[in-house]
């Protein structure tokens, strides 16, 4: 058996963790801090051009439209496994089959899907590393990707490792659209950059 | 003859206000390929959660015939915007679009997959009910899921080359391959 106080001190712990991470940013977007990490990055960003990656997204034409393909199916494999687990906690799918099975099995897929949605997403920035940096959109696609990772492995996991039937049904539903958001978010700004960028 | 009609029609709709309209707004035209790309991850995301599972990749513990059931109305809600949002953008650009090798080979993939698609549920209800609830399916089954993954993910690296201008009748020497395969017009004026 757990002890209860041990388990409170837990849940407290990852509480006060992500307060003092968000405080953390609010201090990092309404100060200087912001604009003085954004310029000390562009040199970061025009040694991106210069590495090998950089270069051949660069120069060559067809291997950055492939790995954008494969970029945008790996955005379909991480959708769709975001969209079966999602909708199982909202009750919309597969509502006979047991929470746990879909969650476990769809965040295999998830994590496969977001591998290859970052390494080509790396890829792809070093080719125009030079004038993402310019494009308000870009940073917001790694401010919401970088919130969707950090949700997902930090907040959705832990939370959804207890006992689903002793967590609050409405909970389970903010968790579920919260994903479904983020990820969309993740996904509107990321094609946003294409028409930003032209 | 067939690429002069194909020709002839694409001004025909280049001609309309809508089509110009459409094309010259910032905002509209992007929004539509936005939805466009959005539907196409929700399609696509379905389809592959359902051909993995055929090929006992993804929830292989749940039966086969569920998971073909319950994506199918998703997927097909994704393929129907998807679909719309394709047609607009085709009518926002449709001389460059008609001309395009990558748009043509995306059509007949995507025609391939709808062979595909028939042949895959065809064989599916025939025999579900004997491996409904194996990890893997039958190998005809795995087969028509592979093709399924394969075509699709064609469909999009065509998709996705539709933008480049590697082949465009504008930018090629006439009488080249690539104007043949592109369905280029002698002394077209119009791209």
């Amino acid at each position: 058996m757990s002890n209860p106080a041990s388990a409170s001190t837990v849940t407290y712990s990852k509480t006060i963790t992500v307060g003092v991470l968000l405080a953390l940013l609010m201090i990092f977007s309404f100060t200087d801090l912001r604009h003085d990490t954004w310029l000390k990055l562009y040199e970061f960003f025009l040694w991106l051009e210069t590495t090998p990656f950089g270069v051949i997204g660069k120069t060559w034409g067809a291997a950055f439209a492939i790995v954008e393909a494969f970029h945008l199916l790996a955005m379909a494999l991480l959708g769709g496994a975001v969209i079966v687990s999602d909708a199982r906690l909202l009750g919309w799918l597969f509502v006979d089959v047991p929470a746990r099975d879909i969650l476990d099995r769809t965040h295999k897929v998830f994590v496969i899907g977001l591998i290859v949605v970052l390494s080509t997403g790396v890829f792809m920035a070093c080719g125009v590393a030079g004038k993402i940096y310019w494009l308000p959109v870009f940073w917001y696609k790694m401010l919401a990707l970088a919130t969707g990772i950090f949700f997902v492995f930090f907040i959705r996991r832990p939370l959804l490792r207890h006992p689903l039937d002793e967590i609050h049904p409405l909970v389970l539903r903010l968790i579920a659209v919260s994903s479904m958001l983020l990820w969309l978010t993740v996904a509107a700004t990321g094609r946003w950059i294409g028409f930003a960028g032209s | 003859m067939l690429n002069e009609l194909v020709y002839d029609f694409a001004i025909w709709l280049d001609d309309s206000a809508w089509s110009t309209l459409l094309h010259e707004s910032y905002y509209m035209y992007n929004w539509v390929e936005s939805i466009h790309v959005l539907t196409l991850i929700v399609c696509l995301g379905m389809l592959f959660m359902i051909d993995l599972r055929m090929l006992g990749y993804a929830l292989p513990n749940i039966p086969a015939s569920n998971i073909a059931q319950r994506l199918n109305a998703p997927m097909l809600v994704g393929f129907t915007v998807m679909f719309i949002t394709g047609i607009l953008l085709f009518y926002a650009v449709p001389v460059r679009s008609s001309q395009s090798v990558w748009f043509r080979l995306k059509m007949a993939l995507l025609v391939a997959c709808a062979v595909n698609a028939y042949l895959f549920h065809k064989r599916m209800n025939e025999s579900v009910a004997s491996w409904d609830n194996n990890a893997k399916a039958p190998k005809r089954i795995r087969m028509g899921a592979a093709l399924s993954l394969g075509f699709w993910s064609l469909v999009v690296i065509c998709g996705r080359f539709i933008a480049y201008d590697w082949f465009d009748c504008e930018y090629t020497d006439p009488n080249s391959f690539s104007q043949f395969l592109s369905g280029c017009i002698a002394g077209q004026t119009r791209y």
